[in-house]
């Protein structure tokens, strides 16, 4: 579906009067800047150095750090969610999940002790909404993680809602140790390669950082406002 | 609410902003705290601090040298992805707009996300109007607007002025909350009350931190989540942003997302940078089913080309207010406008008149702390003299008696002749008022310097005696 | 080496000590100090309260008064700065602009001068008493002058020195502001004056008469028992 655009010419008309010059539609280049002080930051740290970074800032931004590998895995996510308080526990519909050897934990284990799972369904509609309000946990995995600001990146399509991350009690990211990058910087960079590669950007792409906070009430800082209370990052060693 | 805040004259506000002790502890405490956080992670992390300000300026300058052409990419890129765009000249355009959405949607309960351009434009008027309910759902709006709408004193920290013991009685009055006035459960409150309000509303509307032309998206920068679900839950949104807050790519917008979270709140980045794109895609169960992006002018294009351009430079990031010392202690209403402190001295009276504004230039001793700390570079200080200039020299607005006294001081200080005579004659002349080496009770101008504090009696002998005394060899002391 | 004294109107007029001490000072290290009569005010305080136009004349007098001067050097950060700021005044005036940016390459607020010029360090100075330090804005943000004072102050012998808390923080002073606001000038230079009573000094020092005049002023009317010293004063004494 193709959108609809009002009133646009002579709004841009004005503008370009008021900066004295004819109207510019065709292209222009995009400039070469002639500060660019964001590719220094950590230029070389390897995946190790970053990570070490990632966990020492984890501190400041109210979030639990967990290192793991894959073996591991199944056993630190259950005493996580244990921790938590239990379930009910909405994840995206995701292979790697799978992949990861979650498959027991998720199908077996779980619904065994009587915690209730959801997995994303596109196809329930509305329902899958309902079931993240109630859950007390949701898991979602990273696709790239900036060690500088402690920074989760998900991106958004049919099997992978929004609000997995935003309406549980609680959050579990699981952020593969190769998805490490220095900054915002190299997500930015990423986007623009997928997006000029595919020509598309998924519709909703969210760098999150802890748990939801605020400071509006005599600037103390409160967390969990109106996302999660609690979260925890879960780095799965996968190089 | 609009631009304009409060029916009080400047000095009364001033007045009323001096003796609110609540406030100006806040406000101290705010910016003491503020300031250090800032340092923290930008100049004391970074020793090239100076070359992410100078990025961050090259990037604001180049989007507003073409910003029509960046402008017409964006809405092109948002219509290609679904979502409708509208140019709004005026607030009033913006407002019919948005109006008519509203109506074909049939939108009772409205959520919405903070954006300064809605108060700008009067929308929540406009909305209630309609007969619609709408909520704030930033924490500290939500508390203002609870509060029988009390205005905002700070562009990131809107209930900066109010204390918990306050907000738990507004809270008592309008939610039956019946808990202690500590923050979590304040908090708590709010998060209960709201989540119920996100799940049943039928549209949301937001502002927008940057806008990105090259694929037609926008992020929203908080710290709550509250924009999160604004824009997952309702079927409806609408988006307005002002018509500078805007970017080449996502690589620019990562640089001015840093720029803004660092020195809005001292932090790295904040819980939530969230990028939207269009509105959800086919088989998508959560985000909007419709998209509108309404793109608002108010006054701001009558800024480009001329000498205050660099204004609009402004990523609203608060650090300006954060360390100016008059903000310090008269707090945000004393400005009159939703935009306080040296930012909002400088745009407010570019946007609302002089008229209305034309003290708010003067609110300020020019020490350039705003200018050191702004993260894009504006000479705010700078444009707050140019201000000045225009008010004397084109608007003609200053009061008579100042201009003949500043006349007569250009003249003085022009001729060396008139100037001695004036500097010499000076200690006889205000003999009257001198006792000792000190003038208590001056007359004319000097009465608001010495309503406050001592003045020194000219010296006898001036300066320029003494050093030619000295050259002919006389011995002085 | 060769100096032209800018004094200021305040030094000439109210702060003539501040005068001499700059002139003794500038001499001990080894300096010929010229004071042209003719000069005038800088025209700041008509400047920054919008009045250009009217200021243009005092300005023009300035560069003329300081035009075959070797090094300028004033004992005020704010008047020094205002030389700076002529070039952007004038952009744009074939006559005058290279004037004015000709005055302002060689003006220099007098502790940069001594430190940056003179490469002086240590004036051999001995000041005994407890002293704190007032950082002017135009001074350290727009003049840009920030170290110079703090090293001249640390090799005076036998002063102690105390930092200044808030020390970023205006004064209030802000030429025309004092008056026009006088309300909101109060707040501040009470907090400024409350922030020096932290300190315990005996004696407030700055390198800006008119700071000086404003801190000082509320101290004396409040009964404060603090001395104020211009930092030319400290210098020159032994």
């Amino acid at each position: 579906m193709i959108g609809t655009i009002h009133n646009r010419d002579k709004f841009l008309n004005q503008i370009a009067s008021r900066l004295n010059r004819p109207r510019i539609s065709a292209p222009i280049e995009r400039p070469e800047w002639k500060f660019q002080p964001q590719y220094d930051v950590y230029k070389d740290a390897t995946q190790d150095e970053l990570l070490e970074i990632l966990t020492e800032h984890c501190k400041k931004i109210h979030t639990k750090i967990l290192t793991t590998d894959l073996q591991g895995l199944a056993a630190v996510v259950h005493d996580v969610v244990a921790d938590y308080g239990g379930g009910p526990v909405v994840t995206w519909k995701d292979e790697r999940f799978a992949q990861w050897g979650l498959d027991s934990l998720i199908k077996q284990q779980w619904p065994s002790e009587n915690i209730d799972v959801f997995e994303w369904d596109y196809t329930l509609g509305d329902e899958n909404i309902h079931k993240a309000e109630k859950a007390n946990v949701g898991i979602t995995i990273s696709e790239i993680t900036l060690a500088e600001s402690g920074t989760v990146v998900l991106f958004s399509d049919k099997d992978k809602g929004r609000t997995v991350s935003f309406l549980p009690a609680t959050s579990i990211m699981l952020i593969p140790k190769s998805t490490l990058v220095p900054r915002m910087t190299q997500a930015a960079v990423k986007m623009r390669e997928i997006y000029q590669k595919t020509g598309h950007v998924a519709s909703c792409i969210n760098f999150i950082t802890g748990p939801s906070n605020s400071a509006d009430i005599e600037l103390n800082l409160v967390v969990g406002v109106h996302g999660p209370i609690k979260a925890t990052y879960i780095v799965i060693n996968d190089l | 609410m609009s631009m304009k805040i409060g029916t009080e004259q400047f000095k009364e506000r001033v007045d009323s902003g001096i003796h609110d002790d609540f406030m100006r502890g806040a406000v101290a405490g705010a910016q003491d705290g503020m300031s250090l956080k800032r340092k923290a992670v930008t100049t004391d992390e970074m020793s090239n601090w100076e070359d992410w300000r100078n990025h961050g300026e090259e990037i604001r300058q180049h989007v507003l040298e073409y910003l029509d052409y960046y402008l017409e990419q964006l809405s092109e890129n948002v219509a290609k992805r679904g979502g409708h765009v509208f140019f709004a000249q005026t607030k009033e355009e913006a407002n019919e707009y948005i109006r008519s959405v509203v109506q074909k949607k049939n939108a009772k309960k409205i959520v919405k996300s903070k954006s300064m351009v809605t108060e700008e434009i009067s929308l929540n008027a406009m909305l209630q109007e309609e007969g619609c309910e709408v909520v704030e759902t930033d924490l500290g709006e939500y508390i203002l607007q609870l509060d029988d709408h009390d205005p905002p004193s700070h562009i990131v920290v809107p209930a900066l002025h109010k204390n918990k013991e306050q907000i738990r009685e507004v809270f008592e009055k309008k939610l039956a909350y019946t808990k202690t006035s500590k923050p979590e459960e304040l908090a708590y409150q709010a998060r209960v009350t709201l989540r119920e309000k996100f799940l049943e509303a039928d549209l949301g509307i937001t502002g927008c931190n940057f806008a990105v032309a090259e694929t037609g998206s926008f992020s929203l920068v908080t710290n709550e989540g509250n924009a999160d679900l604004v824009t997952a839950l309702p079927k409806t949104q609408i988006t307005v942003m002002g018509m500078e807050r805007i970017v080449p790519t996502f690589e620019e917008m990562e640089i001015l997302v840093s720029l803004l979270t660092r020195n809005a709140v001292g932090q790295k980045l904040t819980s939530y940078i969230t990028v939207l794109t269009g509105p959800r895609e086919e088989l998508d169960v959560d985000g909007p089913e419709e998209f509108h992006l309404v793109i608002v002018d108010n006054g701001r294009s009558t800024i480009l080309g001329g000498e205050f351009q660099s204004v609009l430079q402004c990523i609203r990031c608060g650090a300006c207010i954060n360390v100016c010392p008059v903000y310090r202690h008269i707090g945000g209403h004393s400005y009159g406008s939703i935009y306080p402190g040296p930012i909002g001295a400088v745009l407010t009276p570019l946007l609302g008149g002089y008229d209305e504004y034309k003290e708010l230039p003067y609110a300020s001793t020019l020490c350039g702390a705003c200018t050191e700390v702004c993260p894009v570079k504006i000479p705010l200080h700078n444009l707050l003299h140019k201000h000045r200039e225009v008010i004397v020299e084109k608007e003609g607005k200053a009061p008579v008696s100042e201009k003949l006294l500043m006349k007569a001081f250009g003249l003085g200080a022009a001729s060396p002749t008139l100037y001695k005579i004036g500097s010499k004659i000076a200690p006889a002349a205000l003999n009257p008022f001198t006792s000792g080496d000190k003038i208590s009770k001056g007359p004319g101008p000097l009465k608001a310097w010495t309503d406050i504090r001592d003045f020194p009696a000219p010296n006898k002998e001036r300066f320029r005696d003494w050093f030619k005394h000295r050259e002919k060899g006389d011995k002085r002391p | 080496m060769k100096v032209t004294l800018f004094a200021t109107c305040i030094v000439d007029m109210f702060q003539g000590n501040v005068g001499k001490a700059t002139v003794e000072l500038l001499e001990r290290l080894g300096c010929e100090v010229e004071f042209p009569e003719s000069q005038v005010c800088c025209g700041q305080p008509s400047y920054n309260s919008g009045y250009v136009k009217e200021s243009k004349e005092a300005m023009k007098r300035m560069i003329e008064t300081f035009r075959d001067a070797e090094y300028v050097v004033s004992p005020s950060g704010s008047c020094a700065f205002m030389f700076h700021e002529y070039p952007h005044i004038f952009a744009g005036d074939p006559v005058w602009e290279p004037k004015a940016k000709a005055l302002a390459a060689k003006t220099y607020e007098l502790t940069q001068f001594i430190v940056e010029v003179l490469k002086v360090e240590d004036v051999g100075a001995r000041f005994e008493g407890n002293v704190t330090y007032h950082t002017s804005c135009h001074m350290t943000r727009l003049l840009g002058v920030k170290e110079p004072p703090m090293i001249l102050l640390k090799n005076v012998k036998g002063l102690k020195f105390t930092e200044l808390p808030g020390k970023e923080q205006c004064c209030g002073f802000g030429g025309t502001f004092s008056v026009k606001m006088s309300q909101i000038s109060e707040q501040m230079v009470d907090e400024k004056v409350h922030h020096v009573e932290e300190t315990g000094a005996q004696y407030l020092v700055g390198a800006d008469a008119a700071c000086l005049m404003n801190i000082g002023g509320r101290m004396e009317r409040l009964g404060k028992p603090v001395k104020v010293l211009h930092i030319a004063e400290i210098l020159n004494s032994r």
